[in-house]
Formats: structure tokens, C-alpha cells, sequence
């Protein structure tokens, strides 16, 4: 069995009356790309937001490599290695592409204020490396044109992949992508999935939100799927692809019928 | 994409030529335009004379003075995004550390300014911890409540002088030649000056660095930033810490030139036409909030010859300035880069990541 | 200290901060209101207050009352009286909506920053309270007494003052009525729909620029009649009357939760009578130092207020 990086436990999260996941069990293996699909309105994002400590659950486990994550603030979320994008693209649109991604890669440094005042060695030794990886993940990316032009000025696909290279600057174990795909053309959609197989193998660990099937069936290693803020199904893509209970899920609801 | 319009921006012009200067020609051009800074209180025009105050006073107070003020306070409202309404409580606080110190222990000005700037960052912190969690709107009426809150305090302690406040507060010793007397502002000037120059400095080298990435971030999005794992409370109690510091440092020194300090000197209206300073004149730019700062000082006294109505024109020009270049006089813009290799760090092979 | 102060005029300090409170609570509905559909702070605010309060003034010289007369008695009294009320109203909802249209329409227009709007608001306020000042000679001025001010009657060392009843009921008239109005009239229905999302009430067809100013209305009117009331039982007013009212009234709306009209009304209440006991036990002075740490307090443990924000934001 390979080792489980991320585990929810019989997680619930309720707000004022209404539930938007119920009793959910999720678990993300090392090194794996994983999906999380469902119908609109079916708990994907909340999960996210779970995970990252934007919400608190109202009961159940987040671990995280054997440590609970509720509970911790946001910015350690992202220090002991969870990073995310986000479906509406917040990318900061007044800074630089550069910048963006720079804030992402100072989460590892250690200086700060009276550092930067007075150009400590270790500051500048900080910020030089910060530097030097948000080039690199630009580059990356295939961004690195952009580097000098502001976040709300670049193209739309810009923007999003300008997301992935943001998050990845935090040097996460765990990478969350809200619907990566949105908006792109089958080209674009094939470039996104080589790089996500890319950013796996270069030794993350992947779980995505993404409405497009033919992309999810054809990088993830497992699917979970959620409907009404519960799990229906996890295994393989194969498997889920024709699971009845998936099916009725996405095509049985005669008002999402389109 | 590239602005085709045609027009000139002087500001990117000379953004540029400054990047393009070798380096004695950058350094000759700092020197001179220092050098204009500390003889301007020689200077006798007639356009910028001040009929009715002393022009070199006026350099000294307000303009200097709300120059410095408005650079401290634009670390927390400009770079961060923090709306501070009661700024005046850390200049209150140095003043005051000034005034007590001053008239009831032998230190003396130099011994008294660390003093009152630790004093005024301590306060900072004290109410920006607690604070700065809350939410922007919470935050303004928190802050307007604390700097009203230090006046009322300092009006009802007898110790300290209730309203009539603290006389006879000492003069800095003299420096070298420079005599610091009630009679001559210039030596005054030259170390509210010096404070500027030296905070100039070092705000610029903290938005370049990691700080100011921070501040960006928390201004633009705060819940993001703290995603992509910026500690929001921390940066944001920095910024909070530093802006109250440099009004200590403020404080201090003024009290040490006007002799003596009455609480109601330190009412809301002047937190109020420090933020207008920084609004005026181009939020979160630092040379805007400093011409802004410069205007907004200078512009009352210019005008005193309307003694009365003179506020109220002020008041009006707010409102006109506002409406018709909402983001002030020099707006905050970034200089976008198209040049693909416009930054010098090395790549390791184009397409990998460790 | 004075804690036996406290003690014994307890009743009696409840009901003059309740009277007070009712003002502030007035006072507190139009910082509310447009804080509601703008999400600003309307800096000007405490001005259409002052500006209610010379307008009571006025309008008592016209009906011809002066400050040595005696108080007027009968329907004569019950005519000033009401004149001078709907003087005060009408004055400060003109200005409020005047506030709105030279102060805020425009950058909002043009989608200007918060900060940018606010300096704008705080430039109108400084032009008027200077304006008043200029004109007053920076005098404070004194309200003539309009009525006879008894005590109607006595309960547990209370002495229930027939001025302060007045204030208390007819604001809670002038509160309930506005009730009824946002939650029933078209207007009110589109200053709800506007305060929970601008875009959707855009799309739904709600005219953004009519429900601003009837937010604005709104809120003039309620500081017109606080500002009537405010003269009518303390009897003097200045320029600067706006200032000190105005940070107690957004205090309470903030105290309640900003942008819920329940919350501003317990805030202005809650805030009247704990002023009004510090002020006994500690001395006028101290009281806004205690009611800062109130504040300060209630954000700490509930930072919504203590009704909750009317309009809950998801966040992220």
C-alpha cells in the first residue's frame, strides 16, 4: 500500500442549516494524481477550503502526513506543504508575474523586516534563491516572457497557469488545482495535462477539481466523487467512469440534464 | 500588452533614465538633489514665501514635518492597505515622552528620541495585535477611537498636565555648530530631514524585499496571501509598528522645537490631513505621498492671507481633487517589463523544477 | 469612583442613557444604512446631524421663540415643537443627499478606491463644520426652551423627565417606521437587495443610483430628528457638535454589527446608558475611554458585533 499523504476523516461541514459535506472520507496518496469531480454545488471546493484552513469543520479529521490540520491558521497550512489554486482566478493583480509567484517562495524564508532593512547576508541570500525559483517555475510554466508584467494584464491562460507556478513556489508535498482546465481550448487542455504529469513526476503530489472528463480520465490515478457533500464513489477511473451511482449523479437529476 | 497611446509620462521617463544611468551619474544626481533638500530654508522666492509665518518655520512645521508623517503613515495605509484613522496617538506619544522626560530627568534629546520611538512602537503593537485581526472597516474605528482615547487621557492626568500640558520642554544640546534655539528652525530642519531621508531608505529597500511582496499581497487579498502562506497578522503588526515609529520619532522632535504641548494639539484632525496627505497625493507612492504631504502643509499656510476661509478651502479642494483624480496627484502604477530578459537571474534549463 | 452613585440613582441614570442612547441610536441608523449598500464608512455624517441641529435652531427663531421667553404651552407648544422637528429632518436628509451626490456619486462612477471616497466625505465634512464655525463666530448657541421640562413622575429615585419620555417614544416611533419601510416599501426591498449583492440587484433590474439616495434619505432623516431631539433636551448646539456625537453613533452602530439596523438601535442603547453610568462612576471625562474599551472588548470576542453583520460574506 502507498503511503497516505492526505486523509480526511467523516469530515462535516455545515453552514447554518445547510450541509455542504457530510461524512466525508478522502484519503490522497503519495505521489499520485487524484481527482475530485461531481456535479455543481457538490462540496469540491469546500473540501478545498477544508483542507487549507479556510474552514473549520464542523466534525471530523484532517491529517495531513500524520498531523491534523484543523485547527492550524491558513499561512502554516501552506508552510508544512499544502498549496492551492483557485477556481475564480485571485491571482495579485497589481504586482508582477515575478512578484506573484516570489510571495509564494518566500513562505521558506526565514528573514523579515529588520532583515530587509538592513541587508542582512541571510536576507539577501533569502531573497536572491526566492528570486531564482519564482524564475524557474516561471520558466517552467512558460511564463518567463511575463515575468515583468502585471498579474491582471496577462492573457487569461496566463493567468491561470500563472496560479499553478504561484503555488508550486511554496514548495508543497500537496498540490490543490480548483479547476485548472476552466476555460481552455483541447490544445491548451492537452499542454495543461502534460505539465500536471510533470509536476507529478518531478515529485508532488497532485488532487484536482476539474469538470472536463476526457482530461480527468486521462491523467488522474484515482477519482472521488462527490454529490450532494457525499462521497458516491473512489477508485480508479476506469471503474468510476461507469459506475451507475456516477452516472445518475451527473446525468439522473433531470434539471441538470443538458 | 503595451499602451500605444501616445503620451508622455514623465515619471516612466525618468524611471528609466535612472536605470539606465551608470552609477556616478546616479550618485551625483542623489547628491544634488540632497543638497537642494538641505538648503532649501536659504531659499527666497517670492512664489514659495509664506506672507504671514515664517517660511522657514513652515519648512519645519507642518510641511516637514507632515511630509515625515505622511511617509510613516503610508506604510500602513499605502503599502498595506491598513486604514488608520488615529495616527496622531504615536506622534502624541513621542511628543510626550519629550515632554516628560525633557522636564523631569536630564536626558536630553538624542537620549530622549530611542526612548520615545521604543514607547511609540510598544503602543503600536499593543493595539495592532489585538486589531489587526479584525477587518478593515473595524480597524478605522478602533484606530479613530485610540488616538482620540490618548488625547482624552493625557487632558484628564494632572500628573502630566491635564489640558494645559507640559512647558518648558528643553531644547536638543547643541550639535556641533548648530544651535537648536527657538529663534533659528533650520538646525530643526536639517534633523527632521535627515529622519526622512533615512526612512525614505529604508522603506524603499523593504518594498523591494519580502516586506513589501507581504504588504502587497495582504493589500490586494488578504485571504490569499495567507493561502500562499504569507502571515498576514505578522506583517500586517509590522507595518502597523514601523508607521508608529516614525510618528514617534515625529513627535519627539516637535516637542523638542515648539517648547511646549498642550493635548488638544493632538486632535483628530490631524490624523485626519495626514491620511489626506497620503490620499491626495497618490496612495502608496512614495514620492506622491511626499508632494501630496508637501501641498497639503504648504497650501494653508501659502493662503493665510484668507485667514478665515482658509480650511474651508481646503476642505473644498479635497473634495474637487478627489473627484476629479480620485487616485491622487501622482498615482501609485507599476512599471511593467516586456523585455523577456529583464531579469538577470540565471535559469537551470527552461522546462524543470526541482 | 463614585460607585454609590451608581447606586443610588440607578433607574434614573438607566433612563437619561436610554435617552441619550435613543439619540445615538438615530444617529447610528444612517451610518448603518449607507454602511449597508455602500460599504463605506459616510464620514460626512456627523455634519447632516450638526447641520439638523441649526436647523431646529432656525426654525425655533422663525416661530418666533426666543432663549429669555418662557416655554410656549398647549397646542402652540406642541406646533413649535413639531415645525422645529421637521425643520431639523428635512435639512439633514437635504444634505445627506446632497452629501451623496458631491461627495460619492461621481468616484463611485468611477470606480474609485474606498480610501479615495472616504477623503472625499471627509473633505465635505471639513468644509461644512468650517462653514458653521465661520458663521457661528465659533460660538456655541443656545436653544430657547420650548417646553416646560417636569418630572412626571418618580420611580425607585428615578425622576422620569417629560422631555427624555418624549425622545424615547417618538424615536422608537421614527425607528419603527423605518422599519416597516425597508422591509416593506419597493425602496426598502431594493436598499436589502443592494446591501446583500449590488451586482445581482443591478442585473434584477433594481435602480442603483434611486436606492443610494433613498439610503441616503433614510439616513438624514433619522439624524434630523436625533438632531431635534439632541437640542430639545440638552439645549445647545456648535459646529463641533457633530464630531463627539458622530463617533459615539458609529461606535454603536459597530458595537451592534455594522449594516444591521437591529444591531445599530441596541448599540445606540447599550452605548447611551454604559456612557451614562461611567459618567457617574468615573466622570464625564472617562467616558469615552470606557466606552473605547467596550468596543474594543466586544470586537475582540464577537469581531461581527453584537447582532452579526446583516450581510454574511462568504469568504475565499
Amino acid at each position: 500500500m502507498s503511503e497516505k499523504l492526505l486523509e480526511l476523516k467523516n469530515v462535516t461541514m455545515k453552514f447554518g442549516g445547510v450541509t455542504a459535506l457530510n461524512e466525508v472520507n478522502l484519503h490522497v496518496n503519495k505521489g499520485e494524481i487524484a481527482a475530485l469531480i461531481g456535479p455543481n454545488g457538490a462540496g469540491k471546493t469546500t473540501v478545498f477550503n477544508v483542507v487549507t484552513g479556510v474552514y473549520k469543520p464542523t466534525s471530523g479529521e484532517v491529517n495531513f502526513v500524520g498531523q491534523s490540520v484543523v485547527g492550524k491558521k491558513r499561512y502554516q497550512v501552506t508552510k508544512i506543504g499544502i498549496a492551492r489554486t483557485f477556481q475564480n482566478i485571485r491571482l495579485f493583480g497589481e504586482s508582477t508575474a515575478l512578484e506573484n509567484v516570489v510571495t509564494g517562495a518566500d513562505v521558506h524564508s526565514k528573514s523579515g523586516v529588520i532583515g530587509s532593512i538592513f541587508g542582512t547576508p541571510r536576507s539577501r541570500r533569502e531573497e536572491k534563491a526566492a528570486l531564482e525559483r519564482g524564475m524557474e517555475l516561471l520558466a517552467f510554466m512558460g511564463l518567463k516572457h511575463r515575468a515583468g508584467q502585471l498579474g491582471k494584464n496577462l492573457p487569461y491562460g496566463d493567468q491561470r497557469r500563472l496560479e499553478i507556478a504561484r503555488a508550486l513556489a511554496t514548495n508543497p508535498q500537496l498540490l490543490l488545482l480548483d479547476e485548472p482546465a476552466a476555460g481552455f481550448n483541447p490544445a491548451e487542455k492537452v499542454a495543461l495535462a502534460a505539465t500536471i504529469r510533470k509536476i507529478r513526476d518531478a515529485g508532488y503530489t497532485v488532487l484536482l477539481i476539474e469538470h472536463d472528463m476526457s482530461l480527468i480520465m486521462d491523467i488522474s490515478d484515482r477519482v472521488a466523487v462527490l454529490d450532494f457533500g457525499q462521497k458516491i464513489a473512489d477508485d480508479v477511473p476506469k471503474v468510476v467512469q461507469n459506475d451507475p451511482r456516477v452516472i445518475e449523479a451527473y446525468l439522473g437529476a433531470p434539471a441538470d440534464a443538458s | 500588452m503595451a499602451d500605444k497611446k501616445f503620451r508622455y509620462n514623465v515619471r516612466d521617463h525618468a524611471a528609466e533614465y535612472w536605470e539606465r544611468s551608470p552609477k556616478w551619474r546616479r550618485v551625483c544626481l542623489s547628491i544634488s538633489f540632497i543638497a537642494f533638500f538641505y538648503a532649501l530654508p536659504f531659499l527666497n522666492n517670492p512664489l514659495i514665501n509664506t506672507p504671514g509665518s515664517d517660511f522657514q518655520s513652515v519648512l519645519f512645521y507642518p510641511v516637514g514635518m507632515y511630509v515625515l508623517m505622511a511617509i510613516g503613515l503610508n506604510i500602513v495605509v499605502g503599502k498595506s492597505g491598513l486604514l488608520d484613522l488615529g495616527y496622531v496617538a504615536f506622534f502624541a506619544i513621542g511628543a510626550y515622552t519629550m515632554a516628560i522626560l525633557g522636564t523631569h530627568t536630564g536626558l536630553n534629546f538624542w537620549e530622549i528620541l530611542p526612548i520615545g520611538i521604543a514607547l511609540a512602537m510598544f503602543s503600536g503593537a499593543l493595539l495592532g495585535t489585538p486589531t489587526l485581526r479584525l477587518r478593515g472597516d473595524y480597524l478605522a474605528i478602533v484606530t479613530l477611537g485610540f488616538g482620540e482615547i490618548v488625547r482624552i487621557v493625557a487632558v484628564n492626568i494632572e500628573a502630566i498636565g491635564g489640558p494645559r500640558g507640559i512647558a518648558g520642554i528643553p531644547t536638543p544640546p547643541d550639535f556641533f555648530n548648530a544651535k537648536f534655539t527657538i529663534l533659528d528652525p533650520k538646525p530643526y530642519y536639517w534633523v527632521l530631514l535627515t529622519f526622512t531621508l533615512l526612512i525614505v531608505w529604508m522603506v524603499r529597500r523593504m518594498a523591494a524585499r519580502r516586506p513589501g511582496r507581504a504588504w502587497d499581497a495582504i493589500r490586494q487579498d488578504d485571504d490569499v496571501a495567507q493561502l500562499m502562506g504569507v502571515n498576514t497578522l505578522k506583517y500586517k503588526v509590522w507595518a502597523f509598528v514601523l508607521g508608529a515609529a516614525v510618528a514617534g520619532a515625529g513627535g519627539v522632535l516637535y516637542a523638542s522645537q515648539i517648547l511646549s504641548i498642550v493635548p488638544d494639539q493632538f486632535n483628530l484632525n490631524v490624523s485626519i490631513l495626514i491620511l489626506a496627505c497620503v490620499v491626495f497625493g497618490g496612495i502608496g507612492n512614495l514620492w506622491g505621498v511626499i508632494l501630496g504631504a508637501t501641498l497639503l502643509a504648504f497650501t494653508p499656510e501659502r493662503i493665510r492671507f484668507l485667514s478665515q476661509p482658509r480650511i474651508l478651502v481646503f476642505g473644498i479642494a479635497l473634495v474637487v481633487m478627489m473627484n476629479l483624480r480620485p487616485d491622487g496627484i501622482l498615482p501609485k502604477k507599476k512599471r511593467e517589463h516586456f523585455d523577456p530578459n529583464w531579469h538577470t537571474v540565471e535559469e537551470s534549463g527552461e522546462g524543470e523544477i526541482k | 469612583m463614585d460607585f454609590a452613585l451608581l447606586r443610588d440613582a440607578f433607574w434614573g441614570l438607566t433612563f437619561d442613557g436610554l435617552a441619550l442612547g435613543a439619540i445615538y441610536a438615530l444617529i447610528s441608523l444612517g451610518y448603518t444604512l449607507v454602511y449597508g449598500v455602500l460599504r463605506l464608512i459616510n464620514f460626512a455624517h456627523s455634519e447632516v446631524f450638526m447641520i439638523g441641529t441649526f436647523s431646529a435652531l432656525v426654525a425655533s427663531g422663525i416661530m418666533g421663540v426666543k432663549v429669555e421667553d418662557d416655554p410656549r404651552t398647549g397646542w402652540k407648544m406642541v406646533l413649535t415643537l413639531l415645525v422645529c422637528l421637521i425643520a431639523a429632518m428635512l435639512a439633514s436628509a437635504i444634505t445627506a443627499v446632497l452629501v451623496e451626490i458631491i461627495a460619492y456619486r461621481r468616484l463611485r462612477q468611477r470606480g474609485a478606491t474606498k480610501l479615495a471616497t472616504l477623503i472625499s466625505a471627509i473633505g465635505v465634512s471639513i468644509s461644512l463644520v468650517e462653514a458653521f464655525r465661520i458663521i457661528t463666530h465659533s460660538l456655541p448657541r443656545e436653544f430657547p426652551r420650548i417646553m416646560d421640562k417636569t418630572f412626571l413622575l418618580s420611580y425607585a429615585g428615578a425622576d422620569i423627565r417629560n422631555d427624555k419620555v418624549i425622545v424615547i417614544v417618538a424615536a422608537g416611533l421614527m425607528m419603527f417606521a423605518l422599519e416597516r419601510f425597508i422591509s416593506k416599501s419597493r425602496y426598502g426591498k431594493g436598499i436589502r437587495a443592494v446591501s446583500m449583492d449590488e451586482n445581482t440587484a443591478t442585473l434584477m433590474g433594481v435602480n442603483i443610483n434611486k436606492v443610494i439616495t433613498v439610503t441616503f434619505l433614510a439616513g438624514g432623516l433619522m439624524a434630523g430628528a436625533a438632531a431635534f431631539f439632541y437640542i430639545l433636551v440638552y439645549e445647545n448646539t456648535s459646529f463641533k457638535v457633530g464630531f463627539f456625537l458622530g463617533i459615539s453613533a458609529f461606535t454603536a452602530a459597530v458595537l451592534g454589527g455594522i449594516g444591521n439596523l437591529k444591531g445599530a438601535l441596541f448599540g445606540g442603547f447599550v452605548l447611551g446608558v454604559l456612557e451614562t453610568y461611567t459618567s457617574a462612576v468615573f466622570g464625564t471625562a472617562w467616558k469615552a475611554v470606557i466606552s473605547f474599551l467596550i468596543l474594543v472588548l466586544v470586537l475582540l470576542i464577537k469581531p461581527t458585533g453584537l447582532f452579526g453583520e446583516s450581510i454574511q460574506q462568504a469568504r475565499v
